[in-house]
């Protein structure tokens, strides 16, 4: 089973290098990103995301992001990032 | 601090500024001032709050900014005309800007009410305006900067519409490292973008790192805008102008079908600058062919003068990552910011400094250097290096009065609203310099004597026609540097004070004896006097609860002093003379009754030993000196301050002869001078209370306490001395 990772409400320029070293830490393994808190997602942290996503990608391991807030969405559709962080394929229904 | 708090509270200090110059610069307009580049830069003052408030995140800012700002654009753009009514619905706007600053700051957002109330009013005009604006003379109509006229040719050309067209614009950009690190974000630019018309982005991630070799904090993504707009391409790179250097940015016009100027058509001055211009000086080989054409124009004599420089003037390629910095911008001067505790810290280093010096210099000579020896000659030097040090320093916090003078129009405006008067506020020396900390200081008593100028001073439209008075009544605020103080003086040309009516308030009051004699100075002075409220007498505006004694005591509390001075029918000025700085002052040190005092030099004109001959008594205690054949008032420092109850012989003691602004000169009588010291002001205040005839007090070379005479308070409790004057007595701590 996926372990979570609870994301700060903040996303910003400070967050950037926690979030990394946050993710860096659950390596290996599939993991579940909680967004649900989430008000404010910047350009850095998106970039992190990202980059993650396509690390655990070529690993063969999941990197979701569910639940999410109405802003980390926003801000996703916004950035035109949807595609990358995986977001449309979860609208669709697919497993987490 | 948190990072980002701490830029918010530059981005806070930098609207103070913004503000600042948005207001002078429509008070300039308003003034009649055609200067365009004032439209440019009341326009770039609203656009930097929004840019900034943006970054923050403050939405009901950003809102209000941006139909303040579309307006101002219009404006600029030559779309409205401005007119008198426009000028002042922008002054008002600027102030619902500035409340929405200012709520801002406290973390909320500005009145709904007024903000939406402003909104319409600000759209009417973007609109068109409540009624129609005179048509703008056509600009091809004007001689050029050369002092050439063209003359107007109509041209058919293809797809020329009427009205703005929407294109397709490309816009692609590259946040920069540094772009984060201003707390600026992606994705604001691209909320900024959406404001405009309807947008399609596309994330460009090619540049990313993979996970591992990814520094968090290092931008990589770029991003691809395609933007539908009617919108000018200046109004899109607007967008980017926050964040210039910390981006790179292109932007592109799609499909942009370049006009055609066909050779055969013959050349046309009017259709070479309008095609350079459709192309949008990008399309070289589109301008290549015009360039042989402008060489062919010069042979044709209606347009013989069209000088082909102009053209390649025009014909420059605007660098799309390098927008034209808007004309006559302010030079950028190299400041920084610097947290006030440190520059205060220096200060108190430099004052302990200052007192250390005086107590080495004290030393020294007490194991009998000769000022001429070597130590004494090196001391001489520290002296005057640690004096340096402390003008450099005080010199960081001298700031002009012109943040205070700024705050003072809307001040008059809404005062004006109020009492139904017309007020013109003309204000002079802006630009004079004193201690941050009195600038602080004095904005409140500025603020309610100017309140006090409209409200009491000022006669109603009616009544200054009846007197004969232009109906515009003018308040003058005026800062001066005057031996070695600030002096601020407002002033109106109003009725001036109502003696009969003021005397019989302080006789009812009990302030003053029925019989007493007053001449108009003191009379005037009454209104100072705590419990003269002028609530119920002068005025309504007063009814905030505040009187002109509290406003004297907190000028009072800045070391500084306050009159008026008035002539029935013409007017009152206030006058507020206050230290330049807080920290230190040069001093004469005295010796009265045991005790150490200082005077501060500013007030000393001469000091002097009188003969016997030369003091003359008046009654029981007074008595007065002969200065040169004339007479000045005696004043025994020791029995005014309660040190003694038996006078000084003035000819056994020494005598300072002092300027007051209460009562002119004065001759202090004191036991013996010490000699001429530059001394650090510790507040008596802060530290113990205020004391009536002592301004503050300060540490000496020898480590003992010694107060710093008030001089003109000094001399008001002699003169007052007949009044009720309360006189508690203070010793120095030894």
């Amino acid at each position: 089973m996926a372990s979570t990772l609870c994301l700060d409400p903040v996303l910003d320029l400070k967050a950037a290098q926690p979030l990394k070293a946050a993710l860096t830490e659950h390596r290996g393994a599939s993991v579940q990103l909680d967004a649900s808190n989430v008000e404010r997602l910047g350009g850095l942290c998106l970039q992190v995301l990202v980059a993650a996503r396509r690390a655990w990608s070529e690993e063969g391991h999941d990197l979701t992001i569910e639940p999410r807030s109405a802003a980390f969405s926003a801000a996703a559709a916004l950035f035109a990032a949807e595609d990358h962080l995986g977001l449309k394929v979860d609208k669709d229904g697919a497993v987490p | 601090m948190d990072e980002l708090e701490e830029i918010k509270i530059t981005f806070f200090q930098e609207c103070d500024e913004l503000l600042g110059d948005l207001e002078s610069g429509l008070l300039s307009i308003d003034a009649g001032d055609t200067e365009p580049e004032l439209v440019n830069a009341v326009f770039r003052a609203v656009h930097s709050v929004k840019g900034g408030a943006g970054a923050f995140g403050l939405e009901a800012l950003v809102r209000f900014a941006h139909v303040f700002e579309t307006l101002l654009d219009n404006i600029r753009g030559g779309k409205t005309a401005l007119r008198p009514d426009l000028v002042k619905l922008l002054l008002r706007a600027a102030d619902v800007l500035a409340d929405h600053v200012a709520a801002a700051k406290l973390g909320g957002e500005g009145d709904a009410a007024s903000t939406t109330a402003m909104v319409e009013e600000l759209e009417t005009w973007i609109s068109g305006g409540p009624a129609p604006s005179p048509p703008a003379l056509p600009a091809d109509l004007q001689p050029n900067e050369d002092g050439i006229v063209f003359k107007p040719v109509t041209l058919t050309l293809p797809e020329v519409d009427e009205g703005p067209r929407e294109e397709v614009w490309t816009i692609t950009f590259q946040p920069m490292d540094e772009l984060y690190a201003k707390a600026n974000e992606a994705g604001l630019l691209i909320r900024e973008i959406e404001r405009l018309g309807k947008i399609d982005v596309e994330l460009l991630d090619d540049a990313l790192p993979i996970f591992d070799n990814l520094d968090p904090e290092t931008a990589h993504f770029a991003w691809k805008v395609r933007l539908r707009t009617d919108v000018p391409e200046e109004k899109i790179r607007e967008v980017f102008e926050f964040v210039e250097g910390h981006c790179s940015t292109t932007i592109v016009r799609e499909a942009s079908p370049p006009v055609l100027v066909e050779a055969d058509a013959g050349p046309d001055i009017a259709a070479i600058i309008a095609a350079a211009q459709a192309a949008n000086m990008e399309a070289e080989p589109a301008f290549t062919p015009l360039k042989v054409d402008v060489a062919a124009v010069e042979s044709q004599p209606p347009v013989a003068l069209a000088p082909a420089a102009p053209v390649a003037q025009v014909a420059q390629p605007t660098s799309p990552r390098s927008p034209q910095p808007p004309q006559g911008e302010k030079v950028n001067q190299a400041t920084i910011r610097v947290d006030p505790e440190r520059i205060d810290k220096l200060i108190d280093l430099v004052g302990e400094l200052v007192i250390n010096q005086a107590m080495l210099a004290q030393r020294v000579a007490g194991h009998g250097f000769a000022a001429s020896s070597d130590v004494g000659r090196g001391l001489d030097e520290l002296e005057q290096l640690t004096r340096d040090i402390q003008d450099s320093v005080m010199a960081i916090r001298a700031q002009p009065v012109k943040s205070v003078f700024q705050r003072m129009p809307r001040l008059v405006r809404e005062i004006a609203g109020q009492t139904g008067k017309q007020v013109r506020l003309v204000t002079d020396g802006e630009n004079t310099e004193v201690d941050k900390t009195v600038i602080e200081r004095i904005s409140e008593p500025i603020t309610h004597m100017l309140r006090n100028a409209i409200d009491h001073g000022l006669e109603t439209p009616e009544e200054r026609v009846a007197a004969g008075k232009p109906t515009e009544g003018t308040v003058r605020l005026a800062a001066l540097h005057r031996g070695g103080r600030i002096v601020i003086e407002v002033g109106d040309d109003g009725k001036g004070i109502n003696r009969p009516r003021v005397r019989q308030i302080a006789i009812d009051r009990g302030l003053i004896a029925a019989d007493a004699q007053l001449t108009d100075e003191e009379v005037d002075n009454l209104i100072f006097l705590p419990g003269f409220s002028t609530a119920s007498t002068v005025s309504d505006i007063s009814g905030r609860g505040v009187g002109m004694d509290v406003v004297r005591k907190s000028v009072q509390g800045l070391g500084g002093r306050i009159s008026i001075s008035s002539r029935p029918g013409f007017g009152s000025t206030f006058t507020l003379s206050l230290p330049l700085t807080l920290a230190v002052l040069d001093g004469m040190v005295i010796d009265v009754a045991g005790q150490t005092l200082v005077v501060p030099l500013t007030a000393i004109v001469e000091s002097l030993r009188p003969a016997a001959a030369e003091v003359k008594k008046l009654g029981a205690q007074g008595g007065v000196l002969a200065v040169r054949d004339a007479y000045v008032p005696l004043v025994d420092i020791g029995r005014v301050l309660g040190f003694q109850t038996t006078e000084i012989d003035p000819a056994e003691g020494v005598v300072l002869l002092v300027d007051s602004e209460v009562g002119g000169r004065a001759a202090l009588v004191a036991d013996s001078i010490h000699g001429q010291r530059q001394v650090v002001i510790k507040s008596l205040e802060s530290n113990y209370q205020q004391v009536p005839g002592i301004a503050a007090a300060t540490i000496l070379g020898d480590g003992r306490v010694a107060l710093i005479l008030d001089v003109d308070a000094l001399v008001a409790m002699r003169k007052r001395e007949p009044l009720r004057m309360p006189e508690p007595s203070i010793q120095a701590a030894e």
